[in-house]
């Protein structure tokens, strides 16, 4: 796998975010399950690898603090990563994530592509998946965050809000919650370990750079792009070292059997439950 | 003298029936009567907190963006003697005249009310908020459970510095998406199925987009590494 000629796909700030989410979704997704599910048993083992029912909201409570501050410091980092002087031209262009009409017929060809009705799209620097990727939890964290707070505030929250309000705080909460889960640990995981271009791993999250061809192939229009602009022979990176790739391999592994784990056991118990 | 015989004669059957009421009439249940008197309870009340003032048990001031789901307040709510007769919500004594009630558990009839997150989570019992008997319909004026003092009487026992507000929190939520819930707190029904739509609709949507790119490239790629096999041949 490790050729000369790579290029550089996510900078050492996208990858310690990128672990940072892993890490406290992780470990909000296995409290905030132990919690829901806490009249099954499976919901009290679960428990206990927290500290038992009531830790485990210790727990859950101090790592949602955790990635509330990890989204304000994203949000900060991403208003810098506006070029002022043209704020359009970097929102909206090809290195934002930001969704545009250039994604929805990329969708269109993809879909003819699917069934054999056309060429892939050439795809930019980040595809509309990608985009959707990025966007659900750029939206699903503030909502987790609010409603969570509610719960942790119930006082506070009812001198601003109807006391009503938390019982609709609550079910979003876990109805986004399901939500998030589902979709990382089925669609998410799915893209990035099981896509037959991707399997065993798509490692350019952890290496931070992917082969040079692979990225022809994927994604044409960023690398013509990187040609035309003469970037191409800067945004080289270094193929990964044995021992880390062996150590994301093992670390990659553990979080997918885990979230897989969860997310099975999640519907299995989930008719011992009323979920809302 | 068969005058004064025919007299004995009606006492002693007089006599009979009265022993013959005593005996067949069951006795008080001790237990019962220390609470069956709603008078008795509410002097209880009048002792311990004084008078009820109206300033005590209405709100000071009207808050129009705070109200209860299925509780009317407002400009026109409905005459209090009217609404005590069509429904129970509104009496001393919210279980009167049902049959062999102090034979019953709560859960007998509230099913439902037994599986929210007080009862799951907390083990609160149903006495812990309702009080003992007898238990006065939620609309009734001098009920602890009346929303105008819900939040000092129930709510405060655990909750410190319980609000009105706070106290309009639904304990006995219904059950999200159902049509008991369309009516009763539209917010939490649209709530439940936005989220749904939004739950279904993006796995729709994505489970069968990477299944379908899986395939797809399965058979790509197979094509692309015979070709690239061939030009090296």
């Amino acid at each position: 796998m490790p050729t000369a000629t790579r290029i550089k796909r996510f900078s050492i700030l996208d990858r310690v975010s990128h672990l940072f989410l892993m890490l406290t979704f992780l470990i909000q997704a296995a409290t905030g399950f132990s919690r829901t599910f806490y009249a099954t048993n499976w919901g009290k083992k679960l428990s206990y690898l927290f500290g038992g029912y009531e830790n485990t909201l210790v727990v859950h409570k101090w790592v949602g603090a955790l990635m509330i501050a990890g989204f304000l410091i994203h949000s900060i980092y991403l208003l810098t990563r506006i070029q002022w002087r043209s704020p359009g031209k970097s929102i909206f262009g090809p290195d934002s994530l930001v969704p545009n009409f250039q994604d929805i017929k990329h969708l269109g060809q993809r879909i003819l592509w699917f069934f054999g009705l056309g060429s892939p799209p050439k795809l930019e620097r980040w595809s509309y998946w990608e985009k959707f990727d990025y966007w659900a939890v750029y939206w699903g964290l503030p909502l987790l965050a609010i409603t969570g707070l509610m719960a942790i505030y119930p006082l506070a929250t009812s001198q601003i809000l109807p006391g009503w309000s938390l019982n609709v705080a609550v079910l979003l909460h876990r109805a986004e919650a399901i939500l998030a889960v589902a979709y990382i640990f089925i669609v998410h995981f799915f893209i990035g370990h099981l896509r037959p271009t991707s399997f065993p791993m798509n490692e350019a999250m952890f290496t931070g750079s992917m082969d040079l061809e692979e990225a022809i192939e994927e994604k044409p229009a960023w690398v013509q792009r990187l040609k035309d602009e003469g970037k191409l022979e800067i945004v080289q990176g270094n193929p990964p070292a044995r021992w880390y790739r062996v150590l994301y391999f093992i670390f990659g592994y553990a979080v997918v059997i885990f979230g897989v784990y969860l997310l099975i056991n999640g519907i299995i118990y989930s008719r011992y439950v009323a979920l809302h | 003298m068969a005058q004064l015989i025919g007299i004995k004669r009606w006492l002693l059957l007089a006599g009979a029936v009265v022993l013959g009421t005593i005996l067949l009439v069951p006795e008080k249940a001790p237990a019962q009567e220390e609470v069956t008197s709603a008078i008795r309870r509410y002097k209880q009340y009048e002792v311990s907190t004084g008078y009820y003032e109206e300033y005590e048990a209405r709100p000071q001031r009207q808050r129009p963006f705070i109200e209860i789901p299925g509780v009317r307040r407002g400009v026109f709510p409905y005459s209090p003697t009217s609404a005590s007769v069509r429904v129970r919500t509104r009496l001393s004594d919210s279980h009167l005249g049902i049959k062999f009630y102090n034979r019953r558990r709560c859960e007998d009839c509230h099913v439902t009310e037994t599986r929210d997150i007080h009862t799951t989570r907390a083990n609160l019992t149903c006495r812990q908020c309702h009080g003992g008997e007898p238990i006065a319909s939620l609309e009734h004026y001098y009920s602890p459970m009346n929303p105008i003092r819900r939040h000092a009487y129930v709510c405060a026992k655990c909750h410190e510095g319980a609000s009105a507000s706070y106290a309009s929190y639904v304990v006995h939520e219904p059950s999200a998406g159902s049509s008991l819930a369309r009516t009763s707190f539209p917010v939490l029904y649209y709530a439940y199925w936005f989220m749904l739509v939004l739950l279904v609709g993006t796995m729709a949507f994505f489970i069968p987009h990477s299944l379908l790119v899986g395939l797809r490239e399965l058979f790509t790629k197979k094509r692309i590494t015979n070709n690239a096999d061939s030009d090296a041949h």
